[in-house]
């Protein structure tokens, strides 16, 4: 009788106990062998942040300081040469590295959890709640992001105060700003969820037992939203790296001299471009490498968590 | 059908309304601001030298009667709801009032621009389109082979290549190169000369089309994807069809609704983009008049100049949604 239940029967519980972490080890493996790109991107993102935050040791020159020698080409002293204030364009790529990640982390960690809580009162309250939310969101929607980000910086532009030395004044207000443009596409995606995870069995068993209304979506909802969230995260940080750099493009991100990717290639800069093409082409390469290791990541992350979402954004 | 048309027309003026008091707000929340861009500042201490043209000229202490008397011609005085509603039964008309800057009627000025940014929008969709569907189907075939994997890598970098460093090298590298540059031209109308027009217009419309032409790309392959092995397509393959049919006919109509779905936002990302590569090539249109204006603080231009973009990108999701019942007619409204 015992032989029969051990062999059809559940596993020995000591067997089970061993279960979970070999499993985990195993899920990362699978991963970094299914997904040789996504690996690949997660190694040069390994790498950048390491540049960004390693920057005070492995710059060759103050990225502020302005230098003799001005529009020098790449050589063994300027690694990517330097620009027309004689700053060192690689010193300037590692800080502007900083600037970048900075902004972009936190504009997705307020978007993602400001866009989830909105979507999870609006989704699963209903109601007028939801009419207002979905409302206000297609309004924001219906602007282009980088105008409505503009138009947000030059309305609360003056008043923004800083937050030390961590986020000052100008980062801040583009942290605010592209939260702004983001969060309604992020609440729009949530909500979508939000909506599916209300009519299932578990939420249904919650609310017979009487749990309330703020332990099922924080306890109940929350959790299962969190797969999405990850996958959001990975198409939504490139996304803000992008934008950040593309409004300090149009010469309205970060305050003048503060070492930027999207700074460096904007402004009076671009009239040496022709003359000192290293100018250009070191942070535009920077951007665009870190941008695409996020999105090869993204992929594979979508592709091992939910095969239903591959592809879309 | 008809229900639901009338539904979503109706909503179009709410959302104007929504739309445009968002952007009252924003844009009049510190009042006086305006007033003071007239004069082509924003420091008030200096606002008393240079007055425009001489006609609010004041002298020392009066100064401050001119402002008052500026505010008060355009109205800026008045409690902000009574502002909206005189604002909003112009805008109603097609009259966007006049430009805080260059007293220029805003309607007359966004008539001029608007035209080429729907000219680039346009060759935007047609190359991103006529790029990324073929590409998306060739990559779809056949998943996992040494094109697809190619393509794929292609398109994520085309997707994550940010569109003014692509602008910035493809002025760059020419003149580097040939000594020669796609900039630098005085623009001319479609109208005047299509030809030149077009050799102006492409720069910007490239540009833009290389992101918008991968990320089609990629939607497209995913979703061809889900319905090459759907049941439909294995009864078509069971019924005989060759494969060339059975992906043209059955696979790419049924995957026709993403890609429509995907045009209709690369739309409202083209509008924005269209900031971006405007500014780079130079080129005149809305998205450049816009940026001008917020730069100059020549609020009366942006709310003109947003509430148009935002028109625009309503049209579009709207007729994008139309269209989904044409190409799908399981879609019943």
């Amino acid at each position: 009788m015992s032989e029969i239940s051990n062999t059809t029967g559940p596993p020995p519980l000591h067997e089970l106990e061993v279960m979970p972490p070999k499993r985990r080890l195993d899920g990362l493996r699978r991963f970094l062998k299914q997904q040789r790109l996504g690996s690949f991107g997660a190694i040069i993102i390994i790498i950048i942040v390491f540049g960004a935050i390693a920057a005070p040791i492995l710059h060759t020159s103050d990225p502020r300081e302005f230098g003799e020698n001005i529009l020098v080409s790449p050589s063994g002293e300027n690694w990517f040469g330097t620009n027309r204030d004689g700053r060192d364009v690689w010193s300037r790529v590692l800080y502007g590295g900083r600037v970048s990640l900075k902004i972009g982390l936190a504009t997705v960690i307020l978007t993602i959890l400001g866009g989830t809580l909105i979507a999870l009162v609006a989704g699963y309250l209903g109601g007028i709640f939801d009419f207002i939310l979905s409302r206000m969101g297609d309004i924001l929607i219906a602007f282009p992001s980088i105008l409505f980000a503009l138009t947000l910086r030059a309305s609360i532009g003056e008043d923004m105060p800083g937050l030390g030395s961590f986020l000052p004044a100008d980062e801040l207000l583009l942290v605010v700003a592209i939260c702004v443009v983001f969060t309604p596409v992020i609440f729009r995606i949530m909500r979508g969820n939000v909506l599916e995870q209300r009519n299932t069995t578990y939420v249904e068993a919650a609310r017979v037992i009487g749990a309330p209304e703020s332990r099922i979506m924080l306890r109940h909802i929350l959790p299962n939203l969190l797969g999405l969230m990850i996958i959001v995260t990975s198409t939504t940080l490139p996304a803000a790296i992008l934008t950040e750099s593309g409004l300090s493009f149009l010469g309205v991100g970060v305050d003048i001299g503060t070492p930027s990717w999207g700074a460096d290639l904007s402004g009076n800069a671009r009239i040496y471009f022709s003359r000192a093409p290293w100018i250009a082409i070191f942070p535009g390469l920077a951007l665009s490498v870190t941008v695409l290791a996020f999105n090869l990541l993204g992929d594979a992350l979508r592709d091992a968590l939910d095969p239903r979402l591959r592809g879309q954004k | 059908m008809q229900a639901y048309l009338l539904r979503r027309l109706i909503a179009i003026p709410f959302m104007l309304i929504g739309i445009t008091l968002l952007l009252f707000f924003l844009l009049f929340l510190r009042p006086g601001n305006a007033a003071l861009t007239n004069f082509g500042l924003v420091n008030p201490d200096q606002a008393c030298d240079k007055g425009e043209r001489g006609t609010y000229q004041s002298t020392g202490s009066g100064c401050e009667g001119g402002l008052a008397r500026l505010e008060k011609e355009y109205g800026l005085d008045r409690p902000f709801f009574v502002q909206y509603g005189d604002w909003a039964i112009h805008a109603i008309q097609g009259d966007f009032g006049l430009s805080l800057k260059n007293r220029r009627s805003i309607s007359a000025q966004i008539g001029e621009r608007l035209p080429t940014t729907i000219e680039i929008g346009i060759i935007t969709i047609i190359l991103s389109t006529l790029i990324g569907v073929p590409v998306g189907i060739i990559s779809a075939i056949r998943p996992g082979s040494w094109i697809d994997g190619t393509l794929r890598i292609t398109t994520i970098i085309g997707i994550s290549v940010p569109n003014f460093w692509v602008g910035t090298l493809a002025i760059m590298l020419p003149a580097l190169w040939w000594g020669w540059t796609p900039l630098a031209r005085s623009y001319v109308n479609f109208v005047d000369s299509p030809l030149t027009n077009l050799s102006i217009v492409i720069w910007p419309a490239l540009v833009l089309a290389i992101g918008s032409a991968a990320y089609v790309a990629r939607i497209v392959r995913s979703s061809m994807l889900e319905t090459l092995y759907a049941d439909f397509t294995r009864t078509a393959r069971a019924k005989g069809l060759t494969e060339r049919i059975v992906v043209l006919r059955h696979v790419f109509r049924s995957s026709m609704i993403t890609v429509l779905t995907v045009i209709g936002v690369q739309l409202g990302a083209i509008l924005g983009g269209s900031v971006i590569a405007e500014q780079i090539f130079a080129v005149p249109g809305l998205g450049l008049l816009i940026f001008e204006a917020i730069m100059g603080i020549d609020y009366t231009l942006v709310l003109g100049g947003m509430t148009m973009f935002a028109l625009m990108f309503m049209i579009v999701t709207l007729a994008v949604d139309l269209l989904y019942t044409l190409v799908d007619p399981r879609i019943r409204y």
